[in-house]
């Protein structure tokens, strides 16, 4: 498919082959027996088209970068300035700065590399699981094979990439896009979403339980944001994304953009009805409430990192695991922590 | 004593005797662990191959392998499927028709001339949450049953006095393509005298004439299914019997029916229709047809395709009256209990592997064209419908052409009735209904394909098309 021409080539017609166009039927195949030799068994034909790769720059980059060059410029020359006069001083004392300054431009280096990789990463992802929400909403057969052949090379070498091999191979040829996509989304990423719902639902119990527990209330914040951090660096591994401080940077920043833009009420409810389906009214101190409080929001901060890691749209099972995640900081806090452990093993 | 043993009379007759087991019963209904799937279709349309598909895929869902889109099979939550139907009187012959799949070279099963049934006990896991209180395992029985095609058009006469059926048989034969077909018969019925003593005989031969002329319809270049009444196409056991001498009057109405002489034919027709409706049809209807939970209607289209705009007119208006015989609605839970109605619905298009795959979506549009009239009812008791191709059995292979420079998708398999083996390339299912230029053009030609092999070892999901969808929609939510 790839060589054949996506367009068709202009052809003068004599005036009395050209039907008028008023009978509205569409264009259609004559049905006709073709002799076996002339045909082949279809595999997973390849029609390799590159994505559009999307790309935005904000107003406010040119500032940042003109930023950043200033700060590295004054970087430097205060480097410069340090070697001179360190090496004037004595020249093994000069060696001594100069090797640290090379090994710390080093490891810059290699986490700026990480970092770009990561976010270059993190905007292929985005942009196979937007052209898979396309794919989920027509009927199409056949336009999902650009994708799966992305897929693939996406996760090639990585943790991930057995398990999509195999529910590549095993689809089959009568599926159409949107249930090819359905059956991606159940089967090649099975292992990563158990292992990344069974992370977000120990961290968020654990926040959740040490704001109970911490006696200071100014030391919450920190405590969260700790604790979330964490969890946003491990998913993100376990997603096949390199976690580096930029790459984390940069989901935090996405993901606390789409919580903004879930909205209030929407936590809200999710809240109260984890709080309700609780059984939670029986009197819980209020240090307990805030401890669900902060639990919830690591979840939900976990399930939005997991939908922006994945490169597929999302089963949706995220009211079930909010709810779980709700009973679970309640057991801890009533000390019936063992039943934990069962709920988590899903 | 003999009081009692009139009593025990009584109460074997009026079948009080089983309550027990009826409760037992109407209780695991109740608790959503009894299901009945009607599975109707006219005949042709596929229901023995669709139930010994879904049987033999379940009765090895365990391994989680061939359903990937039926949850509780793919999320490993199936422990084992148990096969009951040998505690019922009539069991399915499933053996029998996977044998006749598996064989080389396979065939499909034959027409079904008898009701079976088959009965299936799935044993789960429940999914993790508030159900798992009421324990982690549970069993949900499916009940299925599988019967000719031809029985189901009997329902509704069961809502029809003998001059309303007359009367819409009347209608049924005044147009064409049956006007032709039936010149003879109604030239032999101008001449009779419905309301005179009829001769010894007489009767017998008129509903021999009238069967043989449905054999004629049933068949191609017609292929019609609003054939009336359906045990005189597929007598079974009631073969001889003076009861299918049953036909309807189309001609000479007679002015006045009460002055009938109770030798006449008139009398006797009627006497016989009502026999008829409550000695066959109304026995078949109470012991099986009630009490349905959910609902797959299986639908050849293709069929109506390759033979045109009359057999797809008859074959929506056979689906549209035989649909009201089953009652549809939201269940509450005394109402499960007691009285269950059909709360889901299927429209299920068979064969989809007689088309390329690119094809499917139109397959479920035109579909829904077919039955929309049906589905629009059914919408209105407030239950889910949804329209699906699929296949039980695969018989083909995709494949690709290269035509005059082209790529064309299109099927590889073994003709039904010669076994050669042919790749086609089908024509494109439309999406409205072909005008009537269109249907006999060589716009389509669907062929009849033969099965491929069925493995003996575990199947997979490339042996099947969608059933698993079928099976998500239909019961995904009793797990």
């Amino acid at each position: 498919m790839a060589d054949s021409t996506q367009w068709q080539r202009p052809l003068e017609l004599p005036a009395d082959a050209v039907t008028p166009q008023t009978t509205a039927q569409p264009p259609h195949q004559p049905a006709r027996e073709i002799p076996l030799e002339q045909t082949e068994l279809t595999e997973t034909d390849p029609a390799p088209e590159p994505p559009p790769s999307p790309r935005r720059r904000g107003g406010g980059h040119r500032l940042l970068l003109l930023l950043g060059a200033l700060l590295g410029l004054a970087g430097a020359a205060e480097l410069y300035r340090l070697i001179s006069w360190s090496s004037a001083i004595h020249p093994l004392l000069g060696g001594g700065f100069t090797l640290l300054t090379s090994l710390l431009l080093l490891a810059l280096g290699l986490e700026i590399r990480r970092g770009l990789s990561g976010s270059r990463q993190l905007r292929r992802v985005q942009a196979l699981r937007r052209q898979a929400e396309t794919l989920l909403q027509q009927a199409s057969h056949g336009d999902s094979t650009p994708l799966l052949r992305q897929l693939e090379e996406r996760y090639r070498d990585t943790a991930l990439e057995r398990e999509l091999r195999r529910a590549i191979a095993q689809l089959d040829s009568s599926y159409n896009d949107r249930e090819i996509i359905h059956y991606l989304n159940r089967h090649a990423l099975e292992r990563a979403d158990r292992a990344a719902q069974r992370c977000v639902q120990r961290y968020s119990v654990e926040s959740g339980v040490l704001v109970a527990l911490s006696p200071w209330a100014s030391f919450d914040m920190l405590l969260v944001a700790w604790r979330n951090l964490r969890m946003i660096r491990e998913l993100a591994t376990l997603y096949g994304i390199a976690p580096g401080l930029l790459t984390q940077g940069k989901l935090l920043r996405q993901i606390l953009y789409n919580l903004a833009f879930a909205g209030a009420s929407e936590v809200a409810m999710d809240a109260t009805s984890a709080l309700l389906g609780s059984s939670l009214s029986a009197g819980l101190s209020a240090r307990a409430g805030q401890g669900i409080g902060a639990g919830l929001f690591t979840a939900r901060t976990g399930l939005t990192a997991i939908e922006l890691c994945r490169p597929l749209p999302e089963p949706g099972q995220r009211k079930n695991l909010l709810q779980l995640i709700a009973n679970g900081i309640v057991r801890r806090l009533t000390g019936r922590g063992g039943e934990t452990e069962a709920e988590g093993n899903v | 004593m003999s009081i009692a043993k009139k009593l025990g009379g009584l109460i074997r007759q009026s079948g009080l005797s089983d309550w027990p087991e009826q409760l037992k019963q109407s209780l695991e209904r109740g608790l959503e662990q009894r299901v009945r799937l009607a599975i109707t279709g006219l005949s042709g349309s596929g229901k023995t191959v669709f139930i010994s598909s879904l049987a033999a895929h379940l009765l090895q869902s365990d391994q989680g392998r061939s359903l990937p889109f039926f949850s509780p099979a793919a999320e490993g939550r199936i422990i084992a499927t148990r096969d009951l139907s040998a505690t019922a009187p009539n069991p399915f012959p499933l053996q029998r028709s996977l044998a006749g799949l598996r064989a080389s070279p396979p065939h499909w099963p034959d027409s079904t001339d008898a009701l079976t049934e088959i009965r299936l006990a799935l044993r789960y896991r429940r999914k993790p949450g508030l159900g798992r209180a009421l324990g982690e395992h549970s069993t949900l029985y499916l009940d299925l049953i599988d019967y000719p095609g031809e029985w189901l058009l009997d329902l509704p006469l069961l809502t029809l006095s003998f001059e309303q059926w007359c009367r819409q048989q009347q209608a049924l034969f005044a147009s064409p393509p049956r006007a032709q077909a039936a010149a003879d018969w109604m030239a032999s019925q101008r001449q009779i005298d419905w309301l005179a003593p009829a001769p010894e005989g007489q009767r017998q031969r008129l509903a021999a004439h009238y069967r043989s002329l449905l054999q004629q319809l049933r068949e191609p270049p017609y292929n019609l299914s609003l054939l009336q009444p359906g045990r005189l196409l597929m007598p079974a056991t009631l073969t001889g019997s003076p009861l299918l001498d049953l036909f309807p009057i189309l001609q000479n109405w007679p002015q006045e029916p009460e002055k009938a002489d109770p030798g006449s034919l008139f009398t006797q027709l009627q006497r016989g229709y009502h026999d008829y409706c409550e000695q066959v049809v109304r026995p078949f209807y109470q012991n099986h047809f009630r009490h349905f939970d959910r609902q797959i209607v299986l639908v050849d289209c293709l069929k109506t395709l390759n033979s045109g705009e009359a057999c797809f007119n008859d074959m929506q208006r056979a689906l549209t009256t035989l649909l009201h015989s089953f009652h549809y609605g939201r269940n509450s839970l005394l109402r499960r209990l007691f009285r269950p109605r059909i709360d889901r619905v299927l429209f299920a298009a068979t064969k989809a592997d007689h088309v390329t795959a690119n094809q499917h979506h139109n397959l479920d549009l035109f579909l829904g064209l077919m039955v929309a009239a049906a589905q629009r009812e059914i919408r209105f008791e407030q239950v889910d419908t949804r329209c699906l191709a699929l296949s039980s059995v695969r018989a083909t292979e995709a494949a690709q052409a290269r035509l005059d420079g082209q790529h064309l998708s299109c099927l590889r398999g073994r003709r039904k009735d010669t076994g050669e083996a042919i790749a086609l390339f089908p024509g494109e299912v439309p999406v409205e209904l072909p005008r009537v230029e269109q249907w006999n053009s060589d716009r389509f030609r669907f062929v009849d394909f033969a099965p491929r092999p069925l493995p003996v070892g575990p199947l997979g999901p490339e042996h099947h098309i969608r059933l698993d969808q079928a099976l998500e929609y239909l019961l995904g939510d009793l797990f």
